[in-house]
């Protein structure tokens, strides 16, 4: 966005960046400084000693990848929906679905709990798979629709002039051009499914189905709480948020350079 | 691929949804009176679940690895919650019909209220008579007994029980700097003036979490006169009593003394106070007889490499009566409540197998010894003592003698800690205690608005 | 629309149960809960700490949200511009995100206690006049809830604005250079018009998250000293849970409800005024 061509232009940029930067970086410092005091990296080798680390990542990987395939493709349809398509009283669905934003998960969680009982899913992955996407779907229908209401109207006229029906246009045009908000979204419900903490530990009972973050709470106890291994938990079940978000955002950018639109 | 997806997963997605709402047509809501499951299972095999938010998962271990050299065919699975989850999980999965079989419930407001799902247990006294005779009462501690009561019913096998009431001193650090264990104020300002010109921190309260507060002007209120609180507690004297707020002067006078840490207001009891006393940056703390276990080598290394401390080298820690801050003699007063107890579902399908287990993990010398020596409860069984010889002390010649001697106060105290302490007046004692300590009331006005919140609560 | 039916499905039935909850003085397990009829609203309104929450939250919402928009925007720029190591700065702001206000609770207390990293940090830069005890002053522990949150969402903030402004066609972009616009002035007309769809969506979602703030103040302040970092999200939280009056605390859920979608509502409104007043 930014055109800085020459030098002390280039580094008066860097330094903004860097300046800007420090009250982010400095809690996270303290962060990994905790997780590595104490035992030093003993704070890791024990938390990978829990043993059932492995079933814990198993656990999150499944509930993520279902909750992100469901939220994406109902984000997607209800986005391109709600933004181009002529639906009578869309607007009030539409603030039917985000009224749903405003209820705190707490007050969900004994109707949720009767619910799953109701349908046979309670202690299976379904049973925090649907209510997961269903807390995120008014989320990123909200910012998906801001998005593809950005996409030219023109584009779509084109299509059809050239005998597209709706769902080639959303296939060929919504699709593609909305790829850099894909990314986000992919990466929120990422954030939303692979954190959450109450819905897994309620409505799972399996052990082997619980979700790494449950993993702090080996450490935590009535009456003492082992602060370094739970900053070690935290690290080892980020890093695997920060990677997917990495290789998310490159592929998708990617996507856009290579002329997939325009 | 979109394509495809999209059109294999709309469909039984639509499906489940329409299922849902009328789902949740027929699941209904309020839970209703629960009603006893008729059919109470075998008493010696099969599988039963076990919720709760204490013990740890090693201590847990330990129970049911001891448990099952009795009953080989009873298999228990625990899970543990959080204390700040365990409310919000156990209240809908008590309420359906897949709940535990056998759940942590504990006296008073705090997390798992035995008055609130009391009303969810089975009555275990038939059970306790059976293994106990009919003399069953007086061989339990009796604070166990009566705080996880739900109306006539026994909801509820206490495991142990804490009680609060004593400092704990890093004897360490007071022979480092010559000092000795403080007892009236006068010492405790000159200990604690020591200590900061040492760059030790004295004594660290954790004062956000206000439910510590509580134990703390007990203590003190205890000193300036026994009984007081237990019957402002129980509404025989309004909390206006001039011992309660003299009390409340006392605990404005400890932070303008400077023996309660600067930013005190701004820490947690756990981790933050914890954490300060078990690295050694304070040398007292306000903590009750749950602190036993950080008494041993293994326990109390464990704990301060906790704290983040690298390379952890076990201290001596001892148990000490609250000074005599009012000066009237009134010293040693100890205050507790079961901490824990296995409550039976009366939803369950074994209900007889999970009465095995809370009675004998409640009742049976040998479920009792296993928690005497974790050392994190006085045993519910009065004639259990931890075994000495097998408990490895950091300092065993101090230690043993200042621990007897708790434990054996601990078991002749009847006065409750937070037993009767219902949420709301809890939170209005909590309002006290920290409106006083940050000066945005006098001990009389705040004493007046606490007196004011309790005429409220019925 | 299966999306519609599912939310519609599960999160209206709670709705629902909600409403009727709030019309009791429950417990929450005793068999006989009382109908108080609209009782428990007549109570809110009278509620001095429903107040103070409410005040607190609207605060909270202008600050917050002003930080995290300008901030996250100007990242974003600045993040599209080519600066170097740009992927570490990305990975730094985005981090914050993905970890549990749990965990991050205790550290930033250590932070910001009395002898924490922050009064250290001051002490040693020449600043020590103004190090003091954060959290344990009514005064100094709202900024400091604001400052945690700010921190823990500019992420969200910066991954939408990132992923906003690659939509902005970089011929226009290009066109205003030509015609020698500078950089500011480029970033004020076109950029922030052109991610202001974002700015909308985001501030909606500001005002019902600001309604909902429980974390982070439960967490590191438990609402407190004195109820100085109440929120109406925490407030629920105490009533519902811990002191179980169950039907006062639905009866608070449904005024959160209430006072968030006319809070998204007014942003929507504002936004689609102004967009016709500038033609978009």
């Amino acid at each position: 966005m930014f055109e800085a061509r020459r030098l002390p232009a280039k580094l008066i940029l860097q330094l903004i960046v860097t300046l800007m930067i420090v009250p982010y970086l400095f809690p996270l410092i303290v962060m990994v400084q905790g997780s590595l005091a104490g035992e030093g990296v003993g704070n890791y080798r024990a938390v990978f000693e829990v043993g059932a680390i492995g079933t814990f990542f198993k656990s999150s990987v499944i509930i993520s990848a279902s909750t992100i395939l469901i939220v994406y493709v109902l984000t997607m349809l209800a986005a391109f929906g709600f933004s181009k398509l002529h639906i009578r009283r869309k607007e009030i669905y539409f603030w039917m679905i985000l009224a749903a934003l405003t209820l705190p998960e707490v007050v969900l969680l004994t109707p949720l709990f009767a619910t799953t009982l109701a349908l046979g899913v309670y202690d299976t992955y379904w049973a925090v798979v649907l209510p997961l996407a269903a807390l995120q779907i008014p989320f990123t229908v909200l910012i998906a629709r801001r998005f593809v209401d950005g996409v030219p109207d023109a584009l779509f006229d084109a299509a059809r002039i050239d005998g597209a029906g709706t769902f080639t246009a959303f296939r060929y045009i919504v699709l593609p051009m909305t790829r850099p908000i894909a990314a986000a979204i992919v990466v929120l419900t990422l954030i939303g499914s692979w954190n959450a903490y109450l819905l897994p530990l309620v409505l799972i009972q399996d052990p082997a189905q619980q979700t790494v973050t449950l993993l702090p709470q080996f450490f935590v106890s009535q009456f003492s709480n082992d602060q370094t291994k739970v900053l070690a938990s935290a690290v080892i079940t980020a890093i695997p948020e920060i990677v997917a978000y990495l290789c998310l955002q490159g592929l998708f950018e990617r996507g856009l350079s290579a002329g997939a639109i325009k | 691929m979109l394509g495809s997806s999209r059109v294999s997963k709309r469909r039984p997605l639509g499906a489940v949804a329409a299922l849902m709402v009328v789902g949740l047509t027929l699941a209904g809501c309020a839970g209703g009176a629960p009603a006893q499951n008729a059919d109470q299972g075998s008493a010696d095999s099969g599988n039963i679940t076990w919720w709760g938010w204490t013990p740890d998962a090693t201590p847990a271990e330990a129970y049911i690895k001891a448990f099952n050299k009795v009953y080989p065919n009873i298999k228990v699975t625990f899970k543990k919650l959080t204390i700040d989850g365990y409310d919000a999980a156990i209240r809908p999965a008590l309420a359906s019909s897949v709940g535990p079989d056998v759940f942590a419930v504990a006296p008073g407001a705090a997390n798992g209220s035995v008055d609130i799902y009391g009303v969810n247990a089975v009555d275990l006294k038939p059970a306790v008579e059976k293994t106990l005779g009919a003399d069953w009462e007086s061989k339990l501690a009796p604070i166990g007994v009566s705080s996880l009561m739900n109306g006539d019913k026994l909801a509820a096998l206490s495991v142990g029980s804490v009680f609060s009431g004593t400092i704990w001193v890093n004897k360490d650090l007071f022979d480092k700097y010559g000092l000795t264990p403080p007892k009236t104020y006068d010492e405790w300002k000159k200990v604690c003036e020591t200590f900061k010109a040492n760059n030790v921190g004295c004594f660290v309260q954790g004062a956000a979490q206000t439910a510590f507060n509580e134990d703390t002007l007990q203590a003190i209120t205890d000193n300036v006169a026994p009984g007081v609180w237990e019957k402002a507690l129980k509404g025989e004297v309004p909390w206006t009593d001039p011992a309660i707020v003299q009390a409340l002067t006392i605990w404005k006078k400890l932070f303008d003394d400077g023996i309660m840490q600067e930013g005190a207001l701004g820490m947690q009891q756990y981790p933050d106070a914890n954490n300060g006393f078990m690295s050694g940056k304070y040398a007292m703390v306000m903590m009750g007889t749950w602190y036993m276990q950080y008494s041993t080598i293994e326990g109390n290394t464990a704990a301060i490499s906790g704290a983040g401390v690298a390379d952890p080298k076990p201290f001596t820690q001892l148990p000490i009566p609250f000074p005599d801050v009012a000066g009237t003699g009134n010293v040693g007063a100890l205050y507790g409540d079961a901490d824990f107890g296995l409550a039976v579902n009366q939803k369950s399908k074994n209900i007889a197998a999970a009465t095995t287990f809370a009675t004998w993990l409640g009742t049976s010398a040998e479920g009792q010894q296993v928690v005497a020596d974790v050392l994190n409860d006085i045993p519910a069984l009065i004639t259990t003592q931890p075994n000495w010889d097998t408990v490895k002390l950091v300092n065993p010649e101090v230690q043993r003698p200042a621990l007897e001697k708790l434990i054996s106060d601990s078991g002749k105290s009847t006065e409750p800690r937070l037993a009767t302490v219902v949420a709301d007046l809890q939170t209005a004692i909590g309002v006290a205690s920290t409106t006083v300590a940050a000066g945005e009331a006098t001990p009389e006005q705040a004493a007046a608005t606490l007196q004011a919140s309790a005429a409220k609560i019925k | 629309m299966p999306a519609f039916v599912l939310v519609v499905g599960i999160l209206y039935y709670c709705i629902g149960e909600t409403g009727y909850l709030s019309t009791l003085d429950w417990d929450g397990t005793s068999p006989t809960p009382t109908s108080v009829g609209l009782g428990n609203y007549e109570q809110i309104l009278q509620d001095p700490i429903f107040w103070q929450a409410i005040w607190h939250t609207v605060i909270f919402f202008i600050v917050t949200f002003t930080a995290q928009t300008a901030i996250g925007f100007v990242f974003a720029a600045l993040l599209h511009s080519k600066v170097k190591l740009g992927t570490l700065y990305k990975v730094i702001v985005f981090t914050p995100v993905v970890i549990a206000p749990a965990t991050m609770a205790p550290v930033f207390r250590q932070m910001f206690a009395a002898d924490g990293q922050l009064n250290w940090t001051l002490d040693h830069i020449g600043l020590g006049f103004l190090s003091q005890p954060w959290l344990a002053q009514s005064s100094t522990a709202m900024p400091v809830i604001m400052f945690i949150t700010v921190w823990n969402f500019t992420g969200l903030t910066f991954v939408l604005y990132y992923a906003a402004m690659g939509q902005i066609d970089p011929e226009t972009l290009e066109a205003a250079r030509t015609d020698g616009a500078s950089n500011i002035r480029t970033l004020v007309s076109i950029v922030w018009p052109g991610v202001r769809g974002t700015t909308v969506a985001l501030g909606m979602l500001s005002v019902i998250g600001a309604l909902k703030t429980f974390d982070v103040p439960y967490l590191v302040t438990i609402g407190g000293p004195n109820y100085a970092t109440e929120f109406l999200g925490t407030y629920i939280y105490r009533i519902s849970i811990p002191s179980a009056h169950v039907g006062y605390g639905a009866a608070l859920s449904i005024m959160l409800l209430i006072l968030a979608l006319v809070g998204a509502i007014a942003v929507a409104v504002r936004a689609n005024r102004k967009d016709s007043e500038t033609g978009v």
